[in-house]
């Protein structure tokens, strides 16, 4: 260690989707000095939308996120239609409620099996050749067997409902422009059965990997904060809802429509990171620094939509209470929002309006506006604001993807961690299982 | 023989990633063919192992997205000299993607936008600490380092992944088809005699013919058949995201030019109809376009 202290860079952060480096300043001594998540590339969205048609955003903005563009799609064609004043039919709305749940599964089970698993499995000592789920699919072939169904339902059924599974198409101002076939809806019908045994056995893997980890998950990374997500009379909402905002006492201290979310919303603009820190306004920077994404929602919620999920929450609950600081926790928090979005597939499959062709208006108008669409995308709420003139062209755009709500979370978690490990060695004393995969 | 392989992402959106993953159960025939040295979406390796490799020591290398930041130009320069093959893997790579829209303006002008007067920000800045910076505008991969193949899409289907990489690793050849998306399309078609466009939530759509002949610019007919049609099939019309057939050089170019001899109207009448003939006809190949490389142009010599 020099006089001047030591940093240390770690560059890429791996197993993310994006771009971030790590940044962690230590002094002379030994002390953190301070931890930067360096998010080191933005495409600037937000600019080269102006000019274009307002129906053509929603195939535009999604690629933003490969991994969760169905959001992004419908938060776009939200801002659009309230723009203009569009209400959708009830079947298309049911369709594209289908469409996030397809989506808010493989993303969950992508993101369990394939961006974090491999550190539980293969144990965060593991050999960097080992610690992904390649490995975990050649070492764990069960595991890994359950990791691909899974992924495969929710994006077969994406592809279904949106033409393609990775930046869907059909969601347009007024409607859909596709209906769902009765062969499809027969074929997945059949299909979600087993999904819902490899969600409960998903569950059942989560639950192993908590015991295992306890220590950890219990006194790694809680950090408390405020949290941001959406709900519907209480119930935790992904595709309409209310946002309410919970203070780290675990107060709900806003509930409000997404349209007044620049009361809300702050963007804080750090000197070290093309993302911003999205934050609660009212309470400042950085005492406001809120998180969205699994945790954050179901902390906000009262109770999940459906009944499993129900009990799997209550689970967590027990265990860990409410709210939930945990950074690790976001984790079981995923699994158990899984466990919704397959019921709430189950639900929409067996409505008979799932089929209906009467899923598009005729007579959508574009008018000169500005239009708020809202939804949860996986990793938090999504907020696309667009404003059009009077022939539906863009002229302007605020993008508040659910990362940023996020970022300063993770740093404070990065800062928390980095003092545990470098100034009390955490991890030479924490308890942690044997890995699974060595 | 195991293949090493390296999978390098520059700025885009993760999904010619998911594309791959979404092999699903087929992955397990591909991963055991591979040894991958390099895939940071997946793989816990860093930069400096990368870096570290000897010269041509990868063989075969995918680099997907294209270069927004000065890392991403330094890492496809390091993805170049590490690769024995290296493909160009998507359309951001390929063409520039969907950001290369951004080329309309000035770096200067996008920075402003995003971090100094968004609706949201509370504190104006340009955050440049520990940060790379970016590049003036974006450009399609292979005019900075040479490429020994292209494969286009936003992204390319698994399938379209699966068959270049399996000809790679068995040491075919992988030419791109010079068809388009009408070859693949399943939708009927009449001699085309168009009157008027139609944006896409106007009316109803005819399921079973050509969008194109209903109005809608459906833009199949001049890009490159390797999607299977997925857009047309469901009443949603190609927006060009494979960009055109190798034969075509400017895919923008060629669209103008087929549609003023397709639509029965003026070119006041088609001016009117398309307001924004850049994000219309170039989705995701502006970079590459005569137009952009013309701005670019003037505006090095203004400095």
């Amino acid at each position: 260690m020099s006089k001047e202290g030591k940093t240390i860079r770690i560059a890429p952060v791996t197993r993310l989707e994006g771009h971030g480096e790590l940044t962690v300043r230590l002094t002379k001594t030994g002390k953190v000095k301070d931890v930067q998540f360096n998010v080191s590339s933005t495409r600037f969205f937000e600019k080269f939308l102006e000019g274009r048609f307002a129906e053509e955003a929603p195939r535009i903005a999604q690629r933003i996120c490969g991994i969760c563009p169905e959001p992004h799609h419908l938060a776009s064609v939200k801002a659009v239609e309230s723009a203009w004043k569009v209400t959708p039919p009830p079947a298309a709305t049911k369709l594209r409620r289908l469409l996030i749940n397809a989506k808010q599964y493989s993303s969950h089970a992508l993101h369990f099996f394939a961006l974090a698993a491999p550190d539980f499995l293969a144990g965060p000592f593991g050999d960097p050749a080992l610690r992904n789920v390649v490995a975990i699919i050649k070492a764990l072939p069960d595991v890994g067997k359950l990791a691909l169904s899974v992924m495969q339902f929710g994006q077969d059924l994406a592809a279904a409902v949106g033409g393609k599974a990775i930046h869907p198409v059909t969601a347009v101002p007024g409607g859909m422009l596709n209906p769902f076939s009765e062969e499809k809806r027969d074929e997945f019908l059949k299909r979600v059965v087993e999904a819902k045994e490899h969600t409960l056995e998903t569950v059942t893997l989560a639950k192993k990997v908590v015991q295992d980890y306890w220590d950890p998950i219990t006194k790694l990374a809680v950090v408390n904060t405020y949290y941001l997500g959406m709900h519907k009379k209480g119930n935790l909402e992904i595709y309409d809802g209310n946002l309410r905002v919970m203070n780290p006492e675990g107060e709900i201290v806003a509930d409000f429509h997404p349209k007044d979310y620049k009361k809300y919303y702050g963007e804080y603009v750090p000197e070290h990171s093309y993302a911003t820190h999205t934050y609660y306004k009212p309470e400042g920077y950085p005492a406001g620094i809120w998180r969205a994404n699994t945790l954050a929602r179901v902390n906000v919620a009262d109770r999940m939509a459906t009944p499993m999920a129900q009990e799997a929450l209550q689970d967590m609950r027990d265990a860990l209470g409410r709210p939930i600081h945990a950074t690790f926790a976001y984790h079981w928090a995923r699994v158990i929002e899984m466990v919704q979005a397959v019921e709430e597939i189950e639900a929409l499959l067996k409505d008979p309006d799932i089929v209906s062709t009467d899923v598009k208006l005729s007579d959508v108008e574009p008018r000169k506006g500005e239009g708020v669409g809202c939804v949860e995308a996986p990793r938090g709420t999504l907020v696309h604001n667009y404003w059009t003139d009077e022939k539906g062209i863009i002229k302007k755009v605020n993008l508040v993807v659910a990362t940023n709500n996020n970022i300063a979370g993770i740093e404070k978690s990065l800062v928390e961690t980095a003092k545990q490990i470098f100034e009390e060695k955490a991890h030479e004393t924490l308890k942690l299982p044997e890995p699974m995969i060595k | 023989m195991v293949k090493r392989i390296a999978l390098a992402q520059l700025s885009s959106c993760w999904g010619c990633d998911q594309s791959l993953l979404d092999l699903h159960f087929r992955l397990l025939d591909v991963l055991p063919e591979l040894d991958i040295v390099y895939w940071p979406a997946v793989v816990d390796y860093k930069l400096h192992h990368l870096e570290a490799m000897p010269k041509n020591s990868i063989h075969i290398g995918f680099v997907e997205g294209s270069c927004r930041t000065k890392e991403d130009v330094h890492l496809l320069k390091v993805m170049r000299e590490k690769s024995k093959v290296l493909v160009a893997w998507g359309s951001c790579s390929a063409y520039g993607g969907v950001q290369g829209l951004g080329n309309q303006w000035t770096l200067k002008e996008l920075l402003e936008r995003k971090f100094l007067k968004a609706d949201t920000i509370t504190d104006p800045r340009i955050p440049e600490e520990n940060l790379p910076g970016f590049t003036e505008s974006v450009k399609a991969n292979p005019e900075i380092v040479p490429f020994d193949g292209i494969l286009p899409g936003c992204p390319p289907t698994s399938d379209n992944t699966l068959e270049a990489l399996s000809a790679l690793l068995s040491g075919q050849p992988y030419d791109l088809p010079d068809k388009t998306v009408c070859d693949q399309c399943p939708k009927e078609r009449r001699e085309k005699r168009i009157t008027e466009f139609h944006r896409t939530y106007e009316g109803k759509i005819d399921p079973d013919k050509c969008l194109l002949d209903q109005g809608y610019l459906c833009l199949g007919f001049a890009t490159i058949g390797l999607c299977g049609a997925q857009c047309p099939t469901v009443n949603t019309p190609c927006k060009g995201c494979f960009g055109p057939p190798p034969s075509v050089k400017d895919h923008g170019a060629k669209i103008i030019s087929a549609l003023g001899a397709i639509a029965d109207m003026s070119p006041e009448e088609l001016n009117e109809a398309f307001p924004d003939p850049l994000g219309s006809f170039y989705f995701t190949d502006y970079a590459t376009s005569f137009l952009s490389k013309i701005r670019e142009k003037g505006r090095t010599s203004e400095k």
